[in-house]
């Protein structure tokens, strides 16, 4: 049996919107100690692994562990028609697979929606040395890429132990955005070696506008030419945190 | 004694869309001359006017069911009355769009076909009509007029509007033609395929593998960039399309091919997102691109090592080989590094090629080494002779851009980067 609560409806709408940006069908793996997602978008350009504890919700009931997959766009269908006070209760129906969706508020709503053929696939986490580990605000790192975004579709994300530097060169027109420590939107900077890598800034624009809502603090991490993590601090528990793999800049 | 003839068999008038309005049947002899050719398709007897343009300048040459121009007998450009035709229709719910190249050896024959085929589309609208009927239908049609008539798919290979096309198209031939498969004899290669791709697939084994250029243009750069060299006793429709019929090697010599990756389809990508793909990077990928997250457009190598049931190196001994060419102009521009084959610095050289030569496959395939330094700066000189020798490589052609000849470095340099774009993404699998 599984059954989850949330009394605020707004904490899985933000989750399910985080998740969808990458995953059409999310297969969640369901466990006593609580919910867990690791899953790349269909490319393999990016990665989404998140866990939520059993303590974030108001009940969690998991007898043994299982696995669930449902098409996250249409959870977030149902989840938008919950305001943001709202309780929401998810049960799996383990006679008929589908999972029962109610939110209970001004008054109350039961939906169903199907369950999907659970993914067997077990993704590995790129195993990278990461050189560089910049603490932002989330809405800093949000506004850097924003900035980019007005003259390229990729950014050169650049470190040295003084400063992070985002460097975005369109056909026309170039952006240096520079995050020097003492900046209200740094918060920590090691780097152990200067180091940059280049990444598509739609993927990383969706994936910072997403996680934001459930975050004000984001942690880069990165190499030279390797896949970047980015993990976004929860403000209750629970881990967010995306992979999302390079472009190589050719003469 | 044998005639050698070389044949570009599918081309287009003015009258089909996205083509120059200077295609006139003047100007398709005139350059298909300057080009080498002996034997050119009309293109689009399906079009009221084009066929009455047909009608006004050329005349029947000797009941040999081809054509020749009226008064200009200094120019032998010998034509056969073509036309492609796209169907579109419903099979097992998925809607099909495959193209065709229709023979007809004589201008009576056209019209029957025509006053058949008018009724499935508008004829005028367009110089390759759409004719709403399955590819069935239309071989039964056409073939009702006579048998003598040929018909065969068109570009084989290209994601639209072909036989085997990714997004429309079928995975067998028997699928698209049914029980008037038996009146298929040939296949269209296309410019993303050659000959050694097509040899992968063991049931095209019956089939004659053809190459034209599907032309929009008369500029030596497209018509006859690729084409079919036959060795004929007598230069006849019949001889020709017999030749064809009969995989008659003593007959049909050979075929002339771009480099595959030449063509505007080869590897799969986004034309738009700067996304081009070799098969394996875009299996890594899923299909999907990695830059705006939609279905790639799947080129031509991929589909054909998704339907071969052999190795890549495999080889059809009982076909007629073929040869790799590039167009002339192409190689000057590559040696000019400049991007257009139309300049007048390419015109130039390739002028006093040709009026040295006397076309241009001459140039290409026969012209020796020392001639052309004689006739042209010794770079142009040896990019001629590297093509000839098979020593380029083409940046490979995706979702609609043209590949791009490179030139072989000169010693000691490093080798020419085959990948597109300054910026390529990579796959957190890389990683792994």
């Amino acid at each position: 049996m599984f059954k989850l609560k949330v009394t605020d409806a707004k904490l899985l709408r933000d989750m399910a919107t985080a998740i969808s940006i990458l995953v059409d069908e999310a297969t969640f793996k369901i466990e006593p100690d609580g919910l867990k997602l690791r899953a790349m978008d269909p490319s393999r350009v990016a990665m989404i692994d998140f866990e939520w504890p059993k303590t974030i919700f108001e009940e969690y009931v998991c007898n043994e562990p299982t696995k669930m997959c449902i098409n996250i766009s249409e959870l977030l269908k149902l989840l938008k028609r919950a305001s943001k006070d709202e309780a929401v209760e998810l049960s799996l129906d383990d006679k008929t697979g589908r999972l029962q969706v109610k939110i209970t508020g001004k008054y109350s709503r039961d939906f169903t929606m199907p369950t999907l053929e659970a993914s067997e696939e077990e993704v590995p986490t790129p195993k990278i040395a990461f050189n560089v580990k910049a603490k932002t605000t989330t809405q800093g790192l949000s506004q850097a890429i924003e900035d980019a975004q007005l003259v390229s579709d990729h950014v050169r994300i650049e470190a040295d132990p003084e400063k992070l530097v985002l460097n975005a060169a369109g056909d026309l027109m170039g952006a240096t955005i520079t995050l020097q420590k003492g900046n209200d939107a740094l918060l920590e900077l090691e780097a152990k070696e200067g180091s940059k890598a280049t990444f598509s800034l739609s993927y990383l624009a969706e994936i910072i506008k997403a996680a934001s809502a459930t975050s004000d603090i984001a942690t880069l991490e990165f190499s030279t030419d390797m896949p970047i993590r980015i993990d976004f601090q929860q403000q209750k528990e629970g881990k967010l945190t995306f992979f999302l793999a390079p472009r190589i800049e050719t003469d | 004694m044998q005639i050698r003839v070389i044949a570009d068999l599918h081309i287009h008038s003015r009258y089909s869309r996205a083509t120059s309005q200077q295609l006139s049947i003047k100007e398709i002899a005139r350059y298909a001359k300057i080009k080498g050719l002996q034997l050119v398709g009309t293109g689009d007897f399906t079009h009221p006017l084009w066929l009455r343009e047909i009608r006004e300048t050329l005349t029947s040459d000797a009941d040999s069911g081809l054509y020749k121009l009226i008064g200009n007998p200094e120019v032998p450009m010998r034509f056969m009355l073509t036309t492609e035709a796209c169907t579109i229709f419903n099979y097992n719910n998925q809607s099909k769009k495959v193209h065709h190249v229709i023979f007809t050896p004589s201008i009576d024959h056209a019209v029957q076909i025509n006053d058949k085929l008018c009724k499935y589309g508008s004829l005028s609208a367009d110089g390759r009509p759409i004719l709403n009927m399955t590819a069935p239908q239309l071989v039964e049609e056409v073939m009702q007029v006579s048998t003598e008539n040929m018909i065969f798919p068109a570009h084989a290979w290209t994601p639209w509007f072909s036989v085997f096309g990714a997004f429309s198209g079928f995975d067998s031939i028997d699928d698209c033609y049914q029980d008037m498969t038996k009146h298929i004899y040939a296949l269209e290669t296309g410019l993303s395929s050659d000959p050694p791709m097509n040899w992968r697939l063991s049931k095209l084994d019956r089939f004659t593998l053809v190459s034209n250029s599907d032309s929009h243009s008369f500029w030596p750069w497209r018509m006859g960039r690729e084409a079919n060299v036959f060795e004929l006793e007598r230069v006849t429709y019949g001889e020709v399309t017999d030749a064809i019929r009969t995989k008659d090697t003593k007959r049909f010599k050979f075929t002339i091919e771009t480099d595959p990756a030449y063509g505007k389809y080869h590897w799969t990508g986004h034309r738009n997102c700067n996304v081009s793909l070799s098969p394996a990077e875009a299996r890594k990928f899923s299909n999907i691109c990695p830059v705006c997250r939609r279905k790639l457009t799947e080129g031509v190598e991929q589909r054909v090592e998704d339907l071969a049931d052999r190795p890549a190196e495999f080889k059809d001994s009982n076909a007629p080989g073929f040869m790799r060419l590039m167009p002339l102009s192409e190689i000057i521009a590559a040696v000019l590094n400049v991007e257009s084959p139309s300049t007048q610095a390419v015109w130039k050289i390739y002028n006093s090629l040709v009026d040295n030569f006397g076309d241009e496959y001459t140039v290409l395939i026969d012209a020796p080494k020392e001639t052309l330094n004689q006739v042209v700066d010794q770079p142009v000189a040896a990019a001629i002779i590297s093509v000839r020798e098979g020593s380029v490589k083409v940046v490979p052609g995706y979702d609609g851009v043209y590949g791009k000849l490179v030139l072989s470095p000169p010693a000691g340099a490093s080798a020419p980067n085959l990948l597109r774009g300054s910026v390529q993404q990579k796959n957190l699998a890389d990683f792994w």
